[in-house]
């Protein structure tokens, strides 16, 4: 089990590197019209 | 509790904020304060701030008071919902920038309200409450995945080594969540604690440092006497389940606010303005003056209140009136800022701007609607006090009780009593129905102007109605058709509405509508020398006719349309109004004409009845007038020919009996009583003053949505108590519950969260207008 000595402080620098992509979304604005985007893809123009 | 001492030596605090103290400045955000006592003879300022850091309604009380021991302030009103503040003050005595450093020097920011500003900085707000709640809700994810190990294994089952590990790697993800997601309420909790203030941060705050604290300590040292439990799995949870209540919370204050947005966002940003030399260049309407000349084209709306002086259109005003169709305005018509121009580019000429436009003054309305707070949201705020000053003894009693027997499950014991005791469910269950109310109002065209008014409309008796505009149409009808033998009424009809399609006086339009619902074929009839004595009538004559019509009625070729002198024939019924149709040789036809009563009329008064409320009809118009609405409509009180002080004579007599009252009106006669009334409704098509004494306007005047409106707002009152109840109820029962430990401070959070989602969800079944006769059509 010492993989875990690895894996543990890994997953942690994943879950930050997680974290920063969600802050990249948020703030390029990709959760501010949730419902609209949606909707467009079923449309027929464009 | 407040010592504040501005001084007007003060300088701001930030330097910026001088360039609001220009007149022309702060009339962006600013206007007069028009009903003001005569004994000041200063003018006083009325202006709207965007304020930030509100988190309880304790905080808009610390504002108010704070700004109004300000000297040159005279009153100021937060809305804790809007997180807004209106504040009167005098131009002579303040300055803008002074207004915005008191309100910083209180611990709060706050921002002129302009429309712009608005827009950016809640945008910005909203991403970073999104953010916070998003690092808090991945983090908590995997310090449950770390801590996931020791729920399922016995002691010593998993290496210490390892066990280590995963709290230290729990330790690490939960420090965002400590330092940036739950900043808020250590900030919040700080600024109380200076102001002297308690507010729900407070406890939330010392549980948040209380646990981390607890298990940081186990984490570096598991053998000391706080033991080697770790409860950061617990802290994550509780600080995610806060700021998901919070996210709801913002989310239903944007939904019930973004109907009241919409009206505000009609504004034009620019618009053509006429050039002394007479060409037309854009600019901000901001720059727009009266008297300029602007030209609007089409589909453009209208930049303010004026006159066209060149053209004519068809414009679009259902967002200020509700009136759907489009309205036809010709040269030297009037046209309202935030209608739309349908049909041609025309140039008007600026009479009112801004604020004092029908349209500033319908977004004033609303601003007004948000900033009252109701009565038993005040009882809350008072209950709110005392009852934490409880909480807290309670979390030192029972750490002080345990500290001997385990010091770890005291101080877990206290965060427990903390964390559950917020007292959020308690301060929103009141606003959180009442606005939620308010935005379903809105979508149905009733604006509120005193949100206490839904508590006054939940219990009302008695409606007293007005006719004139209320009851009835500001337009005309005909009511019945009088002929000379041998002409047909269709006949007749098709022959004044020929004539009547000259011109818009509102009986020449009533005959052209009549001909035109009648289905009569559009006449043949070529007119010449058509001339209109104003007040009086037309006179044409024929030149080329239908010959089926004419030929064997002998009518001649001069037509004359209008009063009795006008046609020069004999007046025979002086009750009711009524038009002529003459020809050279005399009388032709008499149109008798009506108000046209409003088509939903009856089934709104057959309702009311229903419901077991008395109305009355109250008018000042003539007697067959009245007792013909009455009995049309069914209401079997009436009384006619009341001037203001009769209808307040009666009101009075009312209230003495004990009744509470409704009134519904819209002229300016109606004023009086309007504003005495227990509560009362102003149609959106009255005057100024009289919307200003109502509590709700009906923007479409369909007076159809009363029932409804006070159905919902006993609905509203309902919720308001099942919340207020349920705030109680749950307390009363965690806070033994965390005080015997047997609650865990997770548990605890979860709770708190929770009562706080199902104030606010239950509030939220406020939004939808929904009556059970009305679901068929309820989301027009």
């Amino acid at each position: 089990m010492d993989i875990l000595f690895v894996l543990i402080p890994l997953s942690v620098i994943m879950a930050l590197v997680v974290l920063g992509g969600l802050w990249w979304a948020i703030y390029r604005g990709q959760f501010e019209d949730i419902e609209d985007e949606g909707k467009r893809i079923l449309e027929d123009d464009d | 509790m407040l010592t504040n001492t501005f001084s007007a030596e003060d300088t701001p605090s930030n330097a910026a904020w001088t360039i609001l103290d220009t007149e022309d400045q702060w009339q962006a955000f600013s206007q007069p304060v028009l009903n003001q006592d005569i004994q000041s003879s200063q003018q006083l300022v009325q202006s709207d701030l965007l304020l930030d850091g509100l988190r309880c309604a304790a905080c808009s009380g610390i504002i108010e008071q704070g700004l109004k021991s300000t000297p040159g302030i005279v009153s100021a009103r937060v809305s804790m919902s809007k997180k807004r503040a209106v504040v009167v003050w005098s131009p002579s005595a303040t300055l803008p920038s002074k207004i915005l450093t008191a309100i910083h020097d209180l611990g709060y920011s706050a921002f002129p309200a302009t429309q712009h500003e608005d827009d950016l900085v809640s945008l910005q707000k909203q991403r970073a409450a999104f953010w916070r709640w998003m690092v808090s809700g991945f983090c908590m994810m995997q310090v449950m995945m770390y801590a996931s190990p020791t729920y399922f294994t016995t002691p010593g089952e998993i290496s210490s080594d390892i066990l280590h590990l995963l709290n230290w790697a729990s330790w690490l993800l939960s420090l965002p969540v400590l330092l940036f997601s739950s900043s808020a309420f250590f900030s919040n909790a700080l600024r109380d604690l200076k102001q002297k203030q308690i507010s729900m941060d407070l406890p939330v705050a010392l549980g948040i440092i209380i646990t981390f604290i607890v298990s940081s300590a186990a984490t570096f040292d598991p053998s000391g006497w706080w033991g080697n439990t770790v409860y950061f799995d617990s802290l994550t949870m509780f600080v995610f389940f806060l700021l998901s209540a919070r996210l709801v919370e913002v989310k239903l204050h944007r939904k019930t606010l973004g109907a009241l947005d919409n009206l505000a966002s009609r504004i034009p940003e620019n618009t053509e303005r006429q050039n002394p030399d007479g060409t037309f260049a854009r600019v901000l309407n901001t720059k727009l003056k009266v008297g300029d000349i602007v030209r609007v084209q089409i589909g453009e709306a209208f930049p303010a209140d004026g006159k066209i002086i060149s053209g004519n259109t068809s414009v679009d005003e259902s967002l200020l009136t509700g009136e759907s169709t489009p309205i036809q305005k010709n040269l030297h018509d009037e046209v309202i800022a935030g209608s739309y121009n349908l049909r041609k580019p025309v140039c008007i000429t600026l009479n009112t701007i801004g604020e004092s436009t029908k349209y500033g003054q319908i977004v004033n309305l609303i601003n007004n609607a948000a900033v009252e707070k109701p009565r038993l949201s005040k009882l809350a705020d008072r209950v709110a006090r005392p009852f934490l000053i409880f909480v807290m003894l309670s979390a030192a009693i029972a750490a002080a009780l345990l500290w001997n027997i385990d010091h770890g499950r005291a101080l877990m014991t206290a965060a427990a009593v903390l964390i559950v005791t917020c007292p959020c469910a308690l301060s929103l269950a009141t606003p959180a129905a009442m606005l939620a109310s308010a935005s379903a109002f809105v979508k149905r065209g009733i604006l509120i102007k005193r949100i206490q008014a839904i508590e006054n409309i939940a219990d009302v008796d008695t409606i007293i109605f007005d006719k004139t505009g209320t009851l009835t149409e500001d337009h005309i009808q005909i009511k019945a058709i009088a002929t000379k033998a041998g002409l047909t009424e269709s006949a007749a009809l098709t022959l004044a509405a020929a004539v009547a399609q000259h011109s818009m006086h509102p009986i020449s339009r009533a005959l052209v509508n009549a001909h035109k619902a009648s289905d009569l074929p559009t006449p043949e009839i070529e007119l010449n020398g058509i001339e209109e004595t104003s007040g009086a009538g037309i006179s044409a004559t024929i030149n080329a006719t239908d010959a089926s019509l004419l030929e064997h009625s002998g009518i001649g070729n001069e037509l004359k349309l209008g009063s009795a002198i006008f046609c020069g024939i004999a007046e025979n019924d002086s009750n009711t109004q009524q038009v002529y149709l003459a020809n050279k040789q005399g009388w032709l036809a008499t149109f008798t004409l009506q108000e046209a009563i409003k088509h939903n009329a009856a089934l709104a008064i057959a309702s009311l009845k229903e419901a077991k409320l008395a109305i009355e009809l109250l008018s000042g118009d003539r007697s067959s007038a009245v007792e013909n609405t009455a009995t049309q409509i069914g209401i079997s009180q009436y009384q006619s020919a009341c001037s203001p002080e009769d209808k307040l004579l009666r009101l009075q007599a009312l209230k003495r009996e004990g009744k509470k009252v409704l009134m519904v009106g819209d002229g300016l006669n109606d004023g009086p009583i309007l504003a005495s009334a227990h509560v009362s409704i102003a149609m959106g098509k009255g005057v100024p003053l009289t919307l200003a004494h109502a509590d709700y306007v009906f923007l479409n005047g369909d007076i159809s949505q009363i029932p409804h409106l006070i159905r919902h707002a006993k609905q509203t009152m309902k919720i308001i108590k099942e919340n207020i109840a349920w705030a109680i109820v749950y307390n009363l029962i965690s806070i033994p519950l965390a005080f015997f430990g047997i609650l865990s401070a997770w548990l605890a959070g979860l709770g708190m969260a929770v009562s706080s989602l199902i104030v606010v969800a239950n509030a939220l079944r406020l939004t939808k207008f929904a009556s059970p006769e009305t679901d068929t059509h309820s989301d027009q």
